[in-house]
This record gives structure tokens, sequence and C-alpha cells, in this order.
């Protein structure tokens, strides 16, 4: 069987709005020998209802995570969010039995139990530390070659390091390996690098986390950066979809592409581009010229 | 009885205020025994910068068992939840889960929840997920949903009632 078989969670933004995502990372992970499985059944994550109850972001990760058991399977989580909530699942559940046990009293009316043993990878650890960057490299045909990219890693990919996040949580280096594995030259490190994108706030303080959003990509705007790499569609609807709009918040001209990794990724291995959802980055991409038109 | 009505102005539910203030009680004695308002969690916080959140004084409340004060300040529903006050806590104190913990305990209070949470809770209980499938705009200004991009159908809960009846059971059920 193939050793990297994951049933894939979707979450919530991923599958209804950050297509490019989706199709991105349904192009190019099995060009990596992931295969990945639909289960029916799954719902969110929980992760943004933790401010209003957390009981329920515990119901709702474990549930999904017995589905998973349930299967036989590990779960694939592209966005940091869920990772996180599914993991911070378990590790609550593990020392809270009788949250556990009432959990499980829930789950019995779609048969279902939790036990926690479903393990959960991300993006960052599936292609840096599982397929590894020497297997990557063997699979690039269009290398990203002096690309000068910056990442925006998002909070919940690093934070807090105590839940077991994909990368260090100072000192994050795992997808500036990737890239330059990909041929690019990305500036490893920059003065707002570890900073939020703002969109934790979109729910009541929508304005600020614009500002938030302003401010993060003025700064790297200033640092030179070709373009901005992301993992996290809550981070990339702000730094993506809402550039223009940031911009105005913080009184400046943004024109930053900004991409999904996985999107660079299938660019560099020479997937096919529509299959990434490249006409879907509201962001001016055009300016990386990805696609070579004008070579 | 509205979702809104539910939870904001529903009956207390026993078991989940219990969990609470067991929470609640924890990072309390956590806090007492090792926090000595460094304020690093403050100067840190991605909050502070724009909304005037302190972290350190959110602590100190706690500390001082000013649980009303806590729950009743609007300013804990600023926390950006970044993290970074939990990541860098010299003591393992974790400003960040008080907040949660505090804006749970409000909700229980029957504080009305601000901006969206209400239409997102409605959501996930309507259907499973945060928000309906979305129209995206392409670079060509054309207009595109799941189907149009060939990507598959949504996995949601297949049988609602079921999922719906767990989720009043935390969120909205009577005690």
């Amino acid at each position: 069987m193939n050793p990297h078989r994951y049933a894939l969670f979707p979450g919530c933004l991923m599958p209804t709005e950050q297509y490019a995502l989706e199709l991105s990372v349904r192009a190019t992970l099995p060009a990596l020998g992931v295969e990945l499985v639909d289960l029916p059944g799954l719902s969110c994550c929980g992760e943004p209802m933790k401010s209003v109850n957390q009981t329920l972001t515990l119901y709702l990760s474990a549930r999904s995570l017995a589905i998973a058991e349930k299967n036989h399977l590990s779960f694939f989580a592209p966005c940091p969010q869920c990772h996180l909530a599914l993991h911070e699942t378990n590790i609550i559940l593990q020392k809270n039995p009788a949250m556990m046990d009432r959990i499980n009293d829930m789950l019995k009316t779609e048969d279902l139990h939790y036990t926690g043993t479903t393990k959960i990878v991300h993006t960052v650890d599936l292609l840096h530390d599982i397929i590894g960057l020497d297997a990557i490299k063997k699979h690039v045909k269009h290398p990203l070659t002096g690309m000068k990219l910056v990442v925006h890693y998002g909070c919940q990919t690093i934070r807090p390091k105590e839940l077991g996040r994909p990368d260090d949580s100072e000192n994050p280096q795992k997808v500036e390996e990737i890239l330059k594995t990909l041929g690019a030259d990305p500036i490893t490190d920059y003065p707002q690098k570890l900073d939020c994108c703002g969109a934790p706030l979109l729910p009541n303080k929508p304005e600020t986390a614009l500002t938030k959003t302003g401010q993060k990509l003025q700064a790297i705007q200033d640092l030179g950066a070709a373009g901005v790499v992301d993992l996290c569609p809550w981070c990339h609807k702000m730094l993506d979809s809402r550039q223009s709009k940031a911009g105005e918040t913080v009184a400046a001209k943004l024109d930053l592409p900004i991409l999904y990794l996985t999107q660079l990724l299938g660019v560099a291995i020479g997937i096919d581009p529509t299959k990434l959802g490249l006409d879907l980055n509201l962001s001016p991409i055009h300016k990386l010229n990805l696609t070579g038109d004008k070579k | 009885m509205t979702i809104t009505d539910l939870t904001s102005m529903g009956e207390p539910q026993a078991d989940v205020r219990a969990e609470i203030n067991d929470r609640l009680k924890r990072l309390q004695h956590h806090a007492s025994d090792y926090c000595y308002q460094c304020a690093k969690c403050t100067s840190g916080c991605e909050a502070h910068k724009l909304l005037e959140l302190e972290p350190h004084k959110i602590v100190a409340l706690l500390k001082r068992g000013h649980i009303t004060e806590l729950t009743n300040n609007d300013v804990i529903w600023t926390c950006m939840t970044c993290l970074k006050c939990r990541e860098r806590c010299p003591q393992q104190v974790a400003p960040v889960e008080i907040l949660f913990a505090a804006k749970n305990l409000a909700v229980q209070n029957g504080k009305e929840l601000p901006g969206k949470y209400t239409a997102m809770l409605q959501s996930i209980l309507g259907t499973g997920l945060l928000q309906e499938i979305q129209t995206v705009t392409t670079t060509t200004n054309a207009t595109m949903t799941r189907d149009q991009l060939c990507l598959p159908p949504l996995s949601l809960p297949t049988d609602i009632t079921k999922f719906q009846a767990s989720i009043m059971a935390i969120a909205m059920q009577k005690p």
C-alpha cells in the first residue's frame, strides 16, 4: 500500500472559497506520489469557534478524527488552523478522559468513536520531512531560478511549539528550504516574518484586520521581495484577495504577487498551470512570469 | 427560538459552564504561581499595537480573581490568537488561553456574540461548514464555483439531524 496515503481534511475556507489552494493541492501532491482520499461526512474543525465555545471545537475536531479512525487513515490538513485544532484536540482529550467520554457519548449517534490515534500532517511537514527535499528535487522541471520570494508562514503553522507545529516557532526555514529546492532564492528572514496576517479579526474587527494585512505587506514590498509564498487559506484571503483594500488602510499602493506554496511547487514540477488555479489569484502574479509567456 | 436567542440569551448550560470554570481555575492557579508580570506577552502582542490589548493585565485580573471584570470587558474580543504570548511566556502562562476561557464564559453569561460569530455558528449548525460555497472571480473577470473548476462535491455531515443534535447539546441546549 502507498505509504503516502492520506485522507484530505478540507476544512471550511479551502473548499468553499480558496479554490486555488484545493486545485494546487490536488494537482501537485499526487505527482509526488501522495494519494489523497476524499472521506464523506467531514465538517468544520471548530477552531474559529474556540472563542465562543471550546467544547464545540473539541467535538467538531474529534468527530472528524473519529471518521478518519474508522477509515484507518491519517489526515492531511492543508489549512494550518485545522491542523492545529485537530492536533490540539488530540492533546486536550488525552489529558481529559471525562471530556473524551462526553464527546464519545455524542459521537455514538453517528456510529463514531474517538480514541485519538489519527495522525495529522500539514503541507510543510509532508513536503519537507515525509516526501523530502531530495525526492522533490528529482521532479523539478522548471526551476524558479533567482526568484526572490519571502514566506509568510501564518501563526498556526509555527505556534505554539508545544503543540507539535510543522516548523520552528521562532526561526522557521522549512518552506525556504523547499523553495531553494525548487530553484528559488528566498529571503530567509525579515523583521515581520512571524507576524499575523490579521485574519482572525475578520469576524468582529474587519477594518483592523485589513490594517494588519496592509502593514505586513507594505513592509514586505519595501524589502524588495518579488512575491510572497503562503500556506494558509485565511492568510491568503487577506494577503491576496484583499490586498488592494489592505493597501488603502496604510495609504500604499500594494503590488505584490501572492502564491500558495503548492501553486509554486506545481509550476516548478511542470504541472499544467491551468490545474493550479493561477487565474484565481487576484494579486499581480503575472509579474513573476510563471508560465513563461514572454520567454 | 433562534440560534441568536439560544447563544446570547439562552439558559446557562451547567456542564459547559462547569468545564469553563474548571479551566479558568486551573489557569488562575498557574498564573498566580508563575506570572511575575514581566509583560513579555504584551510587548509582542499583535493586538496590542492596534487595539490596546494588554495580555499581562488580563493575567493580572485573573490572578486577583476579577472574573467579572474580565468577561465584561470587550477588549477580550480583540485577541488575534497569534499565539505569540503563549509561545514566548518565560513562565509557560498562556494569556491567549485565559482569553479563550474568558470569552467562553462571557458567552455563557449571555453576552451577545460580536460581529459575525453568530452567522458562523449558524452556518456550522446548518451545513457543517463556516460558510456556503462562494463564487469567485478570475483575473479575466469570469465567475467560478467549485463545480466549474471541476472540484469534487463538498464533504459534509451525512446525517445533518444527528450532527445538529450534538451541536445543540453543546452550544445551545438548556440544562
